[in-house]
């Protein structure tokens, strides 16, 4: 549907790209002749291709921008040369740093290795002995050197001979 | 609708430099740097063009261009020639502006918008002579009050515009530059040139020419 801002009178949106196509000449005969018939019905898109072919004529009055001067292919290859030198250059300075860069990496990442040896093993470590101390806490209650709760021993002698009768495996 | 002669060769003369532009990539990408010295020539106006559409200044323009084919230059081994060279070079122009823009945080154009009474004069002598303006001083001039005229557009509407009736660009093209449907570019287009009038009848209005015809009725 064309509406009319003011000045500006739009052409019916689905005729835009028509038109557009028909200013340039690109529409075969059937389709021209199709969007001729629609725009002397309509006036908005009649005012619109109007409008759109004025603006042709208008601004190619003025023709294409003045473009580089003759040196310019020479000035971008001479900036093209210094940009390698200046990437030589870098890269030169960066292969006599490179050795000292590897081994600093090698050490690195051999020092990750050996922590993560480290780390993995006193996980493992500390895991086991825990779980030791949790067997001798359970058998705690087995406890061949406990005393009897029921018959405590009434004397240093009367343990030093619970002692002794462990060790004789009594 | 006839087709001209031109029309038909336009097409072929386009595939036969874009063969050449293949080959000329081909040898680049293995270090030629007299291809790419060939693509800078052949190339440069166009590049200028795109680059001219949005940044204006001539400092500026000179500057990006050049920035443009460097950063072609040190690219071109990863480029796998599906698409054009050309439209590939003229992304790379699109986005070089607005990189530029960025870093320099101002708005593409410098220019007023408003004419003054005697650029009226001079362009509505400019639009009602049936020829176009003979020489490169009076073309620059008629560009220069175009240019200002263009300015009071949005941004895309002035770079469609331009790039299209100034510059010549194709609807295929400036679709492939711009990263758009094809069809929307032609919608785009018909607006802005709606636009365009607009401007200028207001133009003329405001500086006393007022505007009796457009330039396309008074040629008849």
């Amino acid at each position: 549907m064309p509406t009319d801002t003011g000045f500006e009178m739009t052409a019916c949106t689905n005729y835009e790209a028509l038109l557009e196509d028909y200013l340039e000449g690109t529409l075969d005969a059937a389709e021209s002749m199709a969007v001729e018939k629609h725009w002397r019905d309509c006036s908005s898109c009649r005012v619109a291709l109007d409008q759109a072919s004025a603006s042709v004529r208008l601004l190619r009055l003025a023709g294409p921008s003045a473009g580089p001067g003759p040196a310019f292919a020479r000035t971008v290859m001479a900036r093209i040369r210094a940009a390698e030198s200046d990437l030589a250059r870098s890269s030169e300075r960066a292969s006599f740093w490179q050795p000292l860069v590897k081994l600093g990496w090698r050490f690195a990442a051999t020092a990750t290795v050996v922590l993560g040896v480290l780390v993995t093993y006193d996980a493992g470590w500390g895991h086991r002995v825990q779980r030791e101390s949790a067997t001798t806490r359970w058998m705690g209650g087995n406890d061949i050197f406990a005393p009897d709760p029921a018959n405590p021993p009434a004397s240093r002698d009367e343990v030093l001979m619970m002692v002794a009768d462990t060790n004789h495996g009594n | 609708m006839a087709t001209s002669a031109a029309a038909l060769t336009l097409p072929l003369d386009r595939k036969g430099k874009r063969e050449e532009d293949r080959e000329l990539v081909r040898l680049s990408q293995v270090g030629t740097e007299s291809a790419f010295e060939e693509l800078v020539r052949r190339h440069q106006q166009r590049v200028f063009a795109v680059v001219g559409s949005i940044l204006h200044r001539p400092e500026d323009v000179e500057d990006v261009a050049q920035q443009v084919f460097l950063k072609a230059y040190l690219g071109i081994k990863r480029f796998d020639q599906r698409a054009a060279f050309s439209t590939w070079l003229y992304k790379i122009a699109v986005n070089e502006c607005w990189d530029y823009l960025r870093k320099k945080k101002v708005r593409p154009l410098v220019y007023e918008s408003d004419l003054s009474e005697e650029q009226a004069s001079r362009l509505d002598g400019i639009a009602s002579s049936d020829r176009p303006p003979e020489g490169p001083n009076a073309r620059a001039e008629a560009r220069e009050v175009l240019d200002r005229m263009l300015a009071a557009l949005p941004e895309q509407d002035r770079q469609l515009l331009v790039l299209k009736e100034m510059e010549g660009f194709s609807v295929q093209e400036l679709a492939e530059i711009l990263d758009l449907n094809v069809n929307t570019v032609k919608v785009r287009l018909f607006r802005a040139r709606g636009r365009i009038m607009d401007v200028y009848r207001r133009r003329m209005d405001s500086s006393g020419k007022l505007a009796r015809s457009s330039p396309a009725q008074r040629k008849g």
